[in-house]
């Protein structure tokens, strides 16, 4: 069976969700000022609807041209929450691995269970599963590393990251708004400039991995408002040991609802930017053959004395997906060039459907 | 020489053309025969497994528990799930269901859509509507066959259990024909159990993953009454299902090619004889002897390719009218009734088509050789020369040390196991007996009228007498034939007799109540139980048993469970045991076998078994072994308060019910009722035995028309045998009637003679085909079906099939007689010189 057939993507997971209301599932809402502990908030928080454990990154080996991504998605669909059996699927996880290459197509595999059925995850620590594929936290102090293990046919990913910077707790103290309403957040925290070994694996081809990787982990219950269609988002780490991370949140005319950009420097120096500081102008569209969804692959970002361009190593980093719902987005590996310099990732979601989050 | 040939073929056929004409039809039925029932089984496993993988996808592995009690526990889903040879690992929990109050009763698959996803995508909705989330929140889908019979809102029912839910949509890529339900895993799950894991998982590994390897790694790994199956097991148990069934009906195959064989060899026999002088010509003009071997197996060639090809076409044609009419199970009742495609291929057909030209080059090969070793001026001055054996004590000698290593050898035989399931060291037996009867004819035939001879005879009887004692070979052909026929005959109708027997009175053994009620595989109602147990209910006793069924041997088909209430210190009041019956200790849990048990798995009375039943293994002891025609892959009996003991439930699937006396009619009225209301069977025990009776009559109903097909082919070949000895005796018939002898009394002399061959072949036919009844019921049967059954010869039915046969060869012969006096015997006297 054709694997694109059935993708099964987080941005399918409200699709998953159930339409009731988040009253029923009782969903736990992101609190501001909120203490985040860690290790135990590396693990999963099952009350919130989902979640996310999303590392991206760029090899250096053979060029700075390759990119990674793997991330584990929760979503607690709101669905059998009364249902008295241990196979409910009320935790369904996700997990997502691309690999991006100048010249190459994007290629990418996903996994898909519920807990107790092939899939779980911790609560005190960062430890996900689903299948066969693992992100887990090991180790303390210097000795501390992330694993990450994703085997498919079409590709493989098997790296340690090493931490070289402390975390980053975005917004506030990891409490991170995504709108006008308080309910409208995230908690949400970030772990830039990982250093990356292992190897890496496209079909039966297997190379050295070494490079820099951006670990995000985020929970929230709702997080697009009404009118709001998607969302642009960066997480660079720049080439002289500082970071970058920016999202905007977008209406269907593709106006900015909500953004937030914060740049740690490679002092330890954190400058944040609110919405009215920040602005996102598309330089140039691809259009997708699939859908003809127009994406801005080329988009400046303007914050304080700052302005810095996406440039994409590859034009079609789309992910797009005909069931079980006809949803695409686009993520995938650019190089920041302007006033700051890096690479990372880029993720632009809602130009093909409306994001019904 | 291919001009002369071809030639002699030509004239051959015409001057032969019934016997050419019936030589190529046996070729022909038996080719069809065989082709037609590897075409009809092709079919019906490709059906069934494509069905088969439609509903549980190609798994390369599943993981099972071994009985339907047992469970995959969740621990064990978790460690396979981490595995990285693991690519899809799908869940399944399936049971049987009923729908509602109504009489439908359908499987219910509860599955895990994110792995059916990948394994099984034609158990899943449509995507759109949020079919998906419908799903997980516990709506339930159904299979377009079922979904036009079902409402929206439906009640789902399992013994005491149910689940009020909703029809979600429905499978548009289900199997046609279907009636499945499909739901989430966990809320199946949670209705119906298994309460800590799944029924089973189904597994597919990546594709360069070792699966010897990874199967050897797995297996000690998992807990007892789990059992690992891979793909190539299932197809194993699925060709095991009907392989003994297909294998008899293949071997009837073989003996309607040994027919046609048989006729090729009379036919041939015959024609060389009457050639003889022909050929002796063609010999002196300079045709070498191996050319006139070569020309009589080419006339047997030239009937068995035109034989074949018929057979073929004939074959096909069969296999396809069979499908549509019968299904695919060849009346074996083992796959469902759709009609299957059939799919003709090169390879076997050649295969057939070469079978059947063997048999008739098989048939050729003694004429043939015969035909080479003519001493050429003997054969042109008086035709065909019978060989005399050098000797007569010495042949007697040898006819008798042949006669015994036949008989020793068919005994041994019979005492070889089962191969590969196959009783093939019966089938061997029954060859030898068959050629044992024919090698001694002769023998026989010496001792029956040697004596006759000698006494003093009216003249026609005694040339009748003389005859036959000196053309041993004619004789023997013509004999030969009835006896393979005749034995046949014999046997099949002592096989089907003895079943008969049998089954009565197995019948009358289990079914001791006067009515019967049955729930297949899904438990019966809480509310009927509850009804029946109430004071005011016209029944007195009630008798609960639950079937179900458990894995000893992933490659053999299941085991029957039946779980009875029943008393431990007299099962032989419930079970029809064929031996010994044990006192089992009381710390001991007493089980009772079928026979069918004592057969594949060696099992003997008073053996420890572990049983993997309740998830683990149970250690029970055999208390006897009891004859069961129902269940063709064995059973097993244990009581329900050992069940009850070992922690089992007991959901009964089947009642055995005594009504009050005086209530009788209220009682069956009450059943009925019952019945058509849940969709359960129930039946007065008359009735069962008397469909029990009639299908037994019905599926074997086909032998009859094969015992008259083998009659008319031996009558045939005695008839061909007689005419084509009476031609050759023309002269010498000629000269009795120069001497005096008027037509008549020449044809009472030839219609005796044809009497007494008859007579000879019937005696010996009769003989063999007891003792190739015997041996059906003694070793083919249990080895291939496990069934065992005393042998009963059915003297009524035997006889007066011998006495008509033996009027028919008369009547053959008193034809043939007519035919070669007709001729002035002058004119024939004259022509000789």
């Amino acid at each position: 069976m054709d694997r694109r057939q059935f993708l099964l993507t987080p941005l399918l997971l409200p699709a998953l969700a159930t339409a009731r209301p988040p009253a029923v599932a009782a969903y736990a809402t992101p609190k501001r000022g909120h203490v985040l502990r860690f290790p135990a908030d590396h693990g999963a928080h099952p009350k919130f609807r989902t979640e996310w454990w999303y590392v991206t990154g760029v090899l250096d080996a053979p060029r700075a041209e390759l990119g990674f991504q793997l991330t584990f998605f929760r979503t607690r669909s709101g669905r059998a929450e009364q249902l008295d059996s241990p196979l409910a699927a009320r935790q369904i996880l996700f997990a997502h691995a691309a690999i991006s290459r100048a010249g190459d197509r994007l290629r990418h595999a996903e996994r898909a269970a519920r807990t107790g059925l092939g899939a779980s995850y911790s609560t005190s620590d960062c430890a996900v599963q689903v299948g066969s594929w693992h992100m887990r936290r090991e180790g303390q102090g210097d000795g501390e590393r992330l694993r990450l293990r994703a085997e498919d046919r079409v590709l493989g990913l098997d790296l340690t990251l090493t931490p070289t910077q402390p975390l980053l707790l975005q917004g506030d103290g990891g409490w991170s708004q995504k709108g006008t309403r308080p309910e409208l957040a995230s908690h949400y925290v970030s772990w830039p400039q990982l250093q990356v070994e292992g190897r890496w694996r496209v079909e039966e081809h297997s190379h050295a991995a070494k490079g820099h990787a951006w670990f995000d982990h985020e929970w929230s219950s709702e997080v697009l408002d009404r009118g709001s269609v998607g969302w642009d988002w960066i997480g660079i780490n720049l080439d002289d040991g500082g970071v970058l991370m920016a999202f905007r949140i977008r209406d269907a005319t593709g106006a900015t609802v909500h953004a937030h950009a914060c740049l740690r420097e490679a002092s330890g120096r954190i400058q944040r930017y609110a919405s009215a500081e920040l602005s996102f102008v598309p330089l140039s569209h691809w259009q997708s053959p699939r859908n003809g969804a127009r994406y801005p692959v080329q988009l400046e970002i303007r914050f304080g004395q700052h302005a810095v361009r996406t440039r994409p190593v590859l034009d079609d980093q789309e992910i797009a997906s005909r069931r079980p719902l006809p949803i695409s987005y686009w993520e995938g590996l650019v190089e920041l060039e302007g006033s700051l310099h890096g690479h990372g990732y880029l993720e632009m979601t809602g130009y093909a459907a409306s994001m019904a989050l | 020489m291919m001009r002369l040939g071809w030639w002699l073929i030509r004239a051959q056929f015409l001057a032969r053309r019934g016997a050419t004409a019936l030589s190529m039809l046996a070729i022909a039925l038996g080719v069809a025969l065989g082709y037609a029932i590897h075409l009809i089984n092709d079919a019906a496993l490709a059906d069934f497994s494509r069905a088969m993988k439609a509903v549980q996808g190609e798994p390369d592995v599943v993981i099972a528990a071994r009985d339907g009690a047992g469970h995959v526990p969740l621990a064990l889903i978790d460690l396979l799930s981490r595995d990285e040879a693991v690519a899809v690992l799908a869940p399944v929990i399936e049971t049987r269901v009923r729908i509602g109050d109504t009489p439908m009763l359908v499987r219910l698959i509860g599955l895990d859509p994110f792995s059916a996803a990948q394994l099984m995508p034609m158990l899943l909705p449509d995507q759109a509507n949020d079919a998906m989330g419908r799903l997980l929140d516990g709506a339930v889908f159904a299979s377009p066959a079922l979904a036009a019979k079902v409402g929206a809102d439906t009640t789902v029912i399992r013994g005491a259990a149910r689940w009020q839910t909703h029809i979600g949509g429905e499978l548009p890529a289900a199997p046609a024909g279907e009636r499945l339900l499909v739901a989430d895993i966990a809320w199946v799950q949670a209705h119906f159990g298994p309460r800590e894991g799944v029924g089973e998982i189904r597994i597919r590994l990546h594709p360069e993953t070792p699966l010897a390897a990874w199967r050897a790694s797995w297996a000690p790994k998992l807990p007892a009454g789990i059992e690992l199956r891979a793909a190539a097991d299932n197809q194993a148990r699925v060709s095991n299902i009907s392989r003994a069934y297909r294998v008899n009906l293949n071997v009837l195959a073989m003996v309607a090619l040994l027919t046609g064989a048989f006729l090729v060899f009379a036919t041939q026999l015959t024609a060389v004889a009457q050639r003889s002088t022909q050929f002796a010509l063609l010999g002196v003009l300079g045709l070498p002897p191996r050319q006139r071997l070569l020309q009589v197996l080419v006339e047997g060639l030239a009937i068995g390719v035109p034989g074949s090809a018929g057979g073929l076409l004939l074959g096909f044609g069969l296999a396809t009218g069979f499908t549509r009419v019968l299904g695919g199970d060849l009346g074996g009742g083992f796959f469902s009734a759709a009609s299957p495609e059939i799919d003709a291929q090169t390879l076997p057909a050649a295969g057939f088509f070469a079978l059947g030209c063997l048999a008739s080059l098989l048939g050729a090969l003694y004429p043939a050789w015969l035909n080479r070793i003519q001493p050429l001026a003997q054969a042109l001055k008086t035709g065909f020369a019978q060989r005399q054996r050098p000797g007569a004590g010495h042949a007697l000698g040898r006819d008798l040390l042949l006669i015994l290593v036949l008989t020793v050898g068919a005994l041994a035989l019979t005492r070889v196991p089962a191969i590969a399931d196959l009783p093939l060291g019966g089938y061997a037996a029954i060859t030898l007996l068959l050629i044992l009867g024919i090698v001694s004819a002769p023998l026989a035939t010496r001792a029956l009228f040697g004596a006759l001879a000698r006494a003093w005879l009216p003249a026609p009887q005694k040339i009748a007498v003389q005859n036959i004692l000196q053309a041993p070979l004619m004789a023997q052909v013509a004999a030969s034939g009835l006896i393979v026929s005749f034995a046949l005959t014999v046997s099949m109708v002592t096989m089907v007799s003895s079943f008969r027997t049998a089954l009565d009175q197995w019948l009358d053994a289990v079914l001791p109540a006067p009515f019967y009620m049955r729930s297949k595989a899904v438990p019966l109602p809480a509310e009927l139980l509850a009804d029946l147990a109430r004071p005011d209910s016209p029944f007195l006793r009630v008798e609960r048993m639950a079937a179900s069924s458990f894995s000893l041997d992933p490659q053999r088909p299941a085991v029957a469970l039946l779980v009875r209430e029943i008393d431990r210190r007299q099962p032989g009041a419930r079970l029809p045991f064929s031996g010994a019956v044990i006192d089992v200790a009381p710390t001991e849990i007493p089980v009772w076998v079928s026979e069918a048990m004592q057969e594949v798995h060696g099992i003997a009375v008073g053996q420890q078994l572990r049983l993997p039943l309740l998830g683990r293994d149970v250690e029970v002891t055999v208390g006897g072994i009891w004859r069961d025609y129902a269940r063709q892959f064995g059973a097993v009996v244990m009581s329900a308060d050992d069940y009850l003991a070992l922690g089992g439930h007991f959901e009964a699937t089947d009642l055995a019910l005594w009504p009050r006396p005086g209530q009788e009619a209220v009682a069956q009225s009450w059943l009925r009722g019952e019945a058509q209301r849940l969709g359960v069977e129930a039946a007065a025990s008359g009735e069962i035995r008397e469909l029990s009776l009639s299908i037994f009559d019905k599926s074997f109903a086909i032998t009859h028309a094969l015992e008259a097909a083998a009659m008319l082919i031996g009558l045939f070949g005695l008839a061909v045998t007689l005419a084509a000895s009476i031609w050759l005796r023309a002269r010498e018939l000629a000269t009795l009637a120069a001497l005096g002898f008027d037509r008549a009394m020449l044809g009472r002399a030839v219609v005796l003679e044809g009497a007494m061959i008859a007579g000879i072949g019937l005696l010996l036919g009769l003989a063999c085909g007891i003792g190739v009844g015997a041996i059906l019921t003694e070793v083919v049967n249990p080895q291939a079906f496990h069934w065992r059954m005393p042998l009963r010869v059915p003297w009524t039915q035997v006889l007066p099939v011998a006495g008509l046969t033996l009027l028919a060869a008369m009547l053959a012969s008193g034809i043939a007689a007519r035919q070669a006096t007709r001729m002035p015997a002058a004119r024939i006297l004259a022509g000789a010189q």
